[in-house]
């Protein structure tokens, strides 16, 4: 006897596509929205500054930190960080005048030496990152996930004889990275460098995903050629569908797992890949399929002859 | 173990040598060179990652980054206009003694900015002459070009690059000779970034932030110099001399007797000896004062210079000028030699730190810190004990459902987990990446691109399972059928791969190599592996129409 989630699964994906777009639309409008108005918080790597995480030999007290850090810094950004028992505090500093950053990293932990001498701080690590390398990184981080995306438009483009595939695909993938970011802000995560990576490897995954789906669509497409495209593409969700679930349930727990488990360091990265997962899942579904199957009909209705889709294959 | 066996390819070869000899003896004939080509791979794999991390009396195979292992990271700049501005110096210098040493008269030689420098005022039958001369000396590098009463002189582009290039590598050198006086083990140093003028350092394993920060950014040019005179006051000293600085002489501060209140060095310019003619240099104490001081030795050439000024100079004072600053100006008693001491106002451990930067040389240009990054080794436990708790967490759950799942074929999927880790893992160790904190998520996220490979298979065998194929077709059309798909997830998460590791800063990086070396072992143990088993399984019993597979 075999276990088995869904039996033969039937469902009207396509038919729907339409309310989920909507609510795509409705979730990045959201996330816009909020990122223009609220402003995106930058990790340090990103907006240039000084973050210190200092551990204390017990339990620190964040008002009498912010008093002695106050004195020698004024406006730095105090809160506890990680797990309660390991006693840490992230500090973060901004740029104040003249004075080198590492110089103010080092009054802080003097200050901190000091005047809250009761609660010595046992270990520090320190992050300090200029101004100009902080921009640079951020049209980095900016320009390669654009190209990241062209290259892997090209390339479905080429696998699937069809720039219909390539472009479904991307603007897929554009709507997963625009969830994620508008939930990030949302839940007021800052987005560092492993924020970024996570990004491109949700990209990567979203791609993945959609391209299983794809793949069988062209399989299907060869054997059925009588048969309406949104049927084809409708019963191919349906073919793969347990393997999706059983994929990317099994991946979304993994990472989740991380989220829980994986500490504070990897908080970040791990949220954008849970939300990530379960954005791209969707996305491929909801539309990338149906985006293939309006282009299509929208060529067939503009009479431009038989479907640029079907005999790419 | 055996001490011939602590050789990993002798360890390689018994191991492989004993798996062929199984394979000979339990599997069928068109199995065998399949199961000894693969099974040689994976011990490969194995041998060159044991053992996988460092322990306390062995280093491990992999490295460990800074973010796991503690350490610090540095971002430097060069400032290469130090080094330009020094060489034109060097211009200008030559300019008024090559001129001034033909009889000619005229206004003066300045430099104008980083990379040129100005001859005014020749005298105008003579003009010809100096621009003869500044021709013959500026050949290659230079342009010369007249400008009014006299003559403008710049270095040409291509100079200036090369001067820059020259600088950062000269640069990188120095710190590498630092960075091996402070004793730290698998140091980073390297060019960083693509202005060509930045330089990567990193230090695992140090912590103490402000001592590594003195060893690096301290320029270290040392020079002995001749005093000539000696002022509480810079104008005191140039009104002494009708007010102009004679041009073979400079004026230098250093300390004086009261704190506060500094002494003006007037010294020739050129200097008897510099940091270049030091052997060695070490931290010692003065046996009169008991003050910590730092004693040298000149190599030979240095010692003969030394030993020529020295003789020559008996009663004079000479001045001990480090990066622009006086430390002392002793009076020359007698002829000295080879050896000679500096006597600042050093602690034991100042001492202790200006004897390591003056062995290991000078920079030829000063530094600005643009990133640091420092992690505490105990913070960094911390992350390695988290990220590993969450992969075998995620692991030990992904095994026990793909058992319910796939029952006996989940066994199968798990035996290619495995080997993919291992692969991984020894590819690791073999290129020497290094593993980071999000490196360990990339191998997480292996770990589920592998899951998900194995369940492309095993769903695609259930469909034509369930389409009524029989077994072995079911197995061979679930293979073939998803082999495309799983070279274009494959390839389009190796170019989301390729772009990651172009950010091209630690920990990404790290993610990156994990990633790219994660997909292509999943290829060939998700699918590869994975079918080479289900062939094994069937190879064992006779199919018929009926039988069946535990999937």
């Amino acid at each position: 006897m075999e276990i088995q989630f869904l039996k033969n699964p039937r469902f009207d994906f396509l038919g729907k596509a339409k309310y989920f777009v909507g609510l795509s639309l409705v979730l990045i409008l959201a996330g816009v929205a909020h990122m223009t108005t609220r402003g995106v918080r930058y990790g340090v790597e990103f907006s240039g500054g000084t973050q210190l995480i200092a551990r204390f030999q017990n339990a620190p007290e964040v008002d009498k930190i912010r008093g002695a850090v106050e004195a020698v810094s004024p406006g730095a950004v105090i809160q506890s960080y990680d797990a309660p028992a390991k006693n840490q505090v992230l500090i973060r500093l901004s740029a104040t005048g003249d004075k080198e950053l590492s110089d103010v990293a080092r009054d802080v932990l003097k200050g901190l030496g000091s005047s809250y001498a009761a609660n010595p701080v046992v270990e520090s690590s320190t992050e300090i990152v200029g101004p100009v390398v902080g921009a640079e990184l951020r049209q980095k981080a900016v320009n390669l996930t654009l190209f990241g995306l062209l290259f892997q438009l090209v390339y479905i483009a080429w696998r699937f004889n069809g720039a219909v595939w390539g472009a479904a695909a991307t603007v897929a993938v554009l709507h997963d990275v625009l969830v994620s970011l508008g939930l990030l802000a949302f839940f007021g995560y800052e987005i560092t460098l492993n924020v970024i990576a996570a990004l491109l490897t949700l990209v990567g995954y979203s791609v993945n995903d959609t391209i299983v789906i794809f793949d069988r669509v062209r399989e299907n497409l060869r054997q059925r050629r009588k048969e309406p495209l949104a049927t084809i593409i409708n019963d191919s969700v349906n073919q793969t569908l347990s393997r999706t679930l059983i994929s990317n349930g099994t991946t979304f727990l993994t990472v989740l797992g991380l989220f829980v488990f994986g500490g504070e360091v990897l908080r970040g990265f791990s949220f954008t890949m849970v939300v990530g997962i379960v954005v791209g899942t969707y996305s491929t579904i909801y539309i990338a399929s149906p985006l293939v199957v309006w282009w299509e009909s929208r060529r067939r209705g503009a009479g431009a002859g038989s479907a640029t889709a079907r005999a790419a294959l | 173990m055996p001490q011939s066996l602590q050789n990993p390819i002798v360890l390689w070869l018994v191991l492989s040598a004993a798996l062929v000899g199984l394979v000979y003896a339990f599997l069928r004939r068109e199995l065998r060179v399949k199961a000894a080509c693969y099974g040689a791979f994976l011990i490969a794999c194995g041998v060159a990652v044991w053992p996988p991390y460092q322990t306390a009396t062995q280093p491990g195979r992999i490295r460990l980054g800074l973010d796991l292992r503690g350490g610090i990271h540095f971002v430097l700049r060069v400032v290469t206009e130090d080094a330009l501005t020094a060489t034109v110096d060097d211009a200008v210098q030559t300019a008024r003694e090559q001129i001034g040493g033909k009889g000619i008269t005229f206004g003066g030689a300045q430099r104008t900015s980083s990379s040129g420098f100005v001859v005014t005022g020749v005298e105008p039958a003579r003009v010809k002459d100096v621009r003869d001369l500044l021709k013959d000396f500026f050949r290659a590098g230079w342009d010369v070009r007249d400008k009014g009463d006299g003559f403008e002189v710049a270095m040409t582009d291509p100079y200036v690059r090369e001067i820059k290039q020259r600088t950062v590598k000269e640069a990188i050198r120095t710190l590498e000779r630092r960075v091996n006086e402070l004793g730290v083990a698998e140091p980073v140093i390297a060019e960083h970034g693509q202005a060509g003028d930045q330089i990567l350092v990193q230090l695992p394993g140090m912590t103490d932030v402000e001592q590594a920060k003195r060893m690096i950014k301290r320029t270290a040019q040392l020079t002995l110099k001749l005093v000539e005179d000696v002022g509480g006051t810079e104008e005191g000293l140039l009104q002494a001399r009708s007010g102009k600085l004679p041009d073979n002489m400079e004026i230098v501060q250093g300390p004086g007797d009261q704190p506060g209140q500094p002494l003006y060095y007037l010294v020739r310019r050129e200097a008897v000896i510099t940091g270049r003619d030091l052997k060695h240099a070490r931290a010692g104490v003065d046996p009169q004062t008991n003050a910590p001081d730092v004693q040298f030795t000149l190599n030979p050439i240095g010692a003969e210079k030394f030993k020529r000024e020295t003789g020559r100079n008996v009663g004079r004072r000479l001045a001990i000028i480090l990066d622009g600053r006086v430390e002392t100006a002793p009076t020359i008693n007698s002829q000295i030699g080879a050896d000679g001491v500096i006597q600042g106002r050093f602690t034991a451990q100042e001492a202790d730190e200006l004897a390591k930067v003056l062995r290991a040389g000078a920079l030829p240009a000063s530094l600005d810190f643009l990133q640091e990054l420092s992690v505490g080794a105990s913070l960094g436990k911390d992350s390695i004990r988290s990220g590993v708790a969450a992969t075998i967490a995620g692991m030990a759950f992904l095994g026990i459902f793909m058992i319910l799942y796939y029952r006996l074929s989940g066994v199968n999927a798990i035996v290619a987990l495995a080997a993919n880790l291992v692969i991984l893992l020894g590819a690791m160790a073999y290129a020497g990446a290094t593993l980071t904190l999000p490196g360990i998520a990339g191998i997480i996220l292996t770990v589920g691109v592998g899951v998900d490979t194995n369940v492309l298979v095993f769903e695609r065998i259930r469909e034509e399972l369930r389409n009524g194929k029989t077994v072995k077709a079911a197995i061979q059309n679930g293979f073939e059928r998803v082999w495309i798909t799983i070279l274009d997830t494959h390839a389009t998460a190796l170019i989301a791969a390729a772009f990651l590791f172009q950010f091209g800063t630690g920990p990404i990086k790290g993610f990156a190599v994990t990633l790219v070396m994660g997909l292509i072992a999943n290829i060939f143990a998700s699918y590869f592996v994975s079918k080479f088993l289900f062939e094994w399984v069937l190879s064992g019993r006779q199919t018929t129409a009926q039988s069946t597979l535990s999937i």
